[in-house]
């Protein structure tokens, strides 16, 4: 209303506050709007993007008695681990390579995928190497790359040897990368 | 000054007539903090479907999923139970907001011609709304959500002729389960709101057409009229900041437990509805056996026809309330019945009578014992152990629980309820505490 406060209509004048009355409600009405657009917008953007930030840590599973292992040779160790996707939760089997070294008795788990394009390998125990069957890449006991296609060694999945158990973190990783980068 | 950017909009989408129609309706008699319960219940709308949209990113609407994706919800995601305490007390206060918004109405008469369409169309959207009630409540799936539901859907079997033929529709199906949830989750999340947003427009559409009432001394509202902007814009920007902060303290500080999950094979499951149908509750313990369609159907038949047609009954033509002997009885004969059967039925669900301070002492050790662990009273509890709600009524007998409490085993054979180790005084409060639990305190 730039001219004047009042105006003429059918029933009676039309008022409207001016000056600095009118530039007093205007600016309680930013800041009401403002108040409630911030303590609705902070929540919310929290409230979606959550499930993105939260890693939750995996599980520790027991996959089997540390001493079942034989030294030197690797054994697939299956398993049923809970899978967790948001509010559902399954159950899933999952198989691991675990080879208990020569020398000082230690056990390294590798992931069961293949790092190349992530089929599942197997051990041929007359050559000593770990074969992917898809496209040929062979790994040695140790993981690393012998021939074929892959970019990197066996990932090794983190592992520890609690009260005679042998315990596993499941994990996936991306393939085809030369770096071992978690999924 | 305009910004430059609003200059480039106005020279092509021309809207300074439109905000001249939009912000300058003149309100008869001047803006007024007795007008903004429109408004607030708009803004409590608004933030319904808000909260409501972000709810459903991580709702499933399925038996086996919509309770565990409810407390995925309440403990995975950031702000998760503030944004689901925010929607719960959101529709709290859009039930008082819609209250007081009618009561204004009525008391200054502003149904009265020329406004009989906006009164009617206000009707039908305070029915959307308790239908969002109702199917928003069964979304958690939780026992209170499933029993209460299935006794709203009973009630609409009591309706002759078409009642036997409407339950299996409203459930989908003969039982209360997948299809009912799925069914309610769409009435909620999108039949609802299209319904109520179509008519909210034509709402205002026709407030604009016949424009606000202004006071019920209609020469007083001649004299002089005043912008809708500024100054009613900041009454109710200030009521609605204060609502949202009420709402808002409310989902920080009330928590919203779920009960246990919805398990159709638990019929000792005693619901109980949302405080706003309490007094409904409270009506449908008194008529019951042959009065039960009274209370069933008959009585809400009569007032939402009343409500709708309220314009054609009440034909006097005053808008003073001093003018209006008859209608002003008849409403205020109507808070008194509502808000007295509120008053009773939360006397009877919650308080512990004053009288008896054992009553207060047993209370308290059932608290200290665990006892809800394993109990339910009045939907707070597991449901392991038969619930206590109304055990007073079953157990009237004081020795029969000290000797219970005593050893359980040796009562109800099979019980695998623990001895306590209860002392004489605290043997009889807690017996006192159960002997209170009744239908009719």
């Amino acid at each position: 209303m730039p001219d004047g406060a009042t105006s003429q209509h059918e029933r009676g004048p039309v008022v409207t506050p001016v000056g600095a009355r009118r530039r007093f409600f205007q600016r309680v009405i930013a800041a009401a709007a403002a108040l409630i657009g911030m303590g609705l917008a902070g929540p919310l953007a929290g409230y979606v993007i959550s499930p993105a930030l939260k890693r939750r840590e995996a599980p520790w599973v027991d996959v089997g008695a540390a001493a079942d292992l034989p030294v030197g040779e690797p054994k697939q160790l299956d398993h049923v681990t809970t899978v967790r996707d948001g509010w559902i939760e399954s159950q899933s089997h999952k198989a691991v390579w675990a080879v208990k070294q020569a020398d000082s008795g230690r056990i390294v788990v590798y992931s069961p995928i293949c790092t190349h394009l992530g089929c599942g390998y197997r051990w041929e125990s007359s050559e000593r190497v770990f074969k992917c069957p898809c496209h040929g890449s062979v790994f040695d006991v140790a993981g690393s790359v012998v021939a074929g296609p892959a970019p990197r060694p066996l990932d090794i999945l983190p592992s520890k040897v609690e009260g005679g158990r042998l315990f596993v973190q499941y994990k996936q990783f991306k393939s085809g990368l030369p770096r071992s980068v978690e999924l | 000054m305009r910004s430059r950017f609003y200059q480039w909009l106005d020279s092509r989408l021309r809207l300074a007539p439109l905000e001249r129609s939009l912000l300058e309706e003149p309100i008869p008699g001047g803006a007024s903090w007795i007008y903004v319960f429109g408004s607030a219940t708009l803004f409590l709308f608004v933030m319904q479907a808000v909260t409501g949209m972000f709810l459903t990113l991580y709702y499933a609407p399925t038996p086996d999923h919509a309770y565990d994706s409810l407390q995925f919800i309440e403990s995975e995601i950031w702000f998760g139970s503030f944004i689901r305490g925010l929607h719960h007390w959101g529709a709290s206060g859009m039930v008082v907001a819609i209250g007081l918004h009618m009561l204004q109405v009525f008391l200054y008469g502003a149904y009265k011609p020329p406004r009989e369409l906006l009164w009617m169309v206000g009707v039908v959207l305070f029915i959307i709304v308790l239908g969002f009630a109702f199917t928003g409540y069964l979304l958690p799936w939780d026992q209170n959500a499933y029993w209460a539901t299935q006794v709203g859907i009973n009630m609409v079997g009591t309706v002759p002729l078409i009642g036997d033929w409407l339950v299996p529709v409203i459930r989908g199906g003969e039982g209360l389960g997948a299809l009912t949830l799925s069914r309610f989750f769409a009435l909620h999340v999108l039949f609802f709101p299209a319904a109520l947003v179509t008519l909210i427009m034509l709402h205002l559409f026709i407030l604009r057409r016949v424009g606000p009432a202004g006071p019920w001394r209609e020469e007083q509202g001649k004299r002089q009229s005043e912008t809708f902007w500024p100054r009613q814009v900041y009454m109710d920007a200030v009521v609605m900041l204060g609502i949202f902060a009420g709402v808002a303290a409310l989902a920080l500080t009330v928590p919203l437990p779920l009960t246990d999950k919805a398990d159709p094979s638990d019929t000792t499951f005693v619901p109980v509805p949302e405080w706003y149908f309490l007094f409904y509750y409270q009506l449908l313990k008194y008529l019951h056996g042959p009065l039960e369609p009274l209370a069933t159907w008959i009585l809400p038949a009569i007032f939402f026809i009343g409500l709708l047609f309220w314009p054609f009954i009440d034909r006097n033509p005053a808008r003073n309330p001093v003018a209006r002997p008859f209608a002003i009885t008849a409403g205020g004969l109507f808070l008194a019945v509502v808000f007295g059967l509120l008053a009773i039925s939360i006397r009877d669900l919650y308080a512990v009578p004053r009288l008896d301070p054992a009553v207060a002492r047993g209370k308290a050790l059932y608290a200290q014992f665990g006892c809800s662990g394993c109990h339910r009273i009045h939907g707070e509890g597991g449901a392991v152990a038969p619930d206590l709600s109304f055990v007073g009524d079953r157990r009237p007998e004081r020795e029969w629980h000290i000797k219970h409490f005593q050893d359980p085993a040796a009562v109800v054979p099979g019980s695998f309820m623990p001895k306590f180790p209860l002392n004489e005084r605290q043997l009889q409060d807690l017996a006192s505490y159960m002997l209170s639990l009744k239908q009719n305190m």
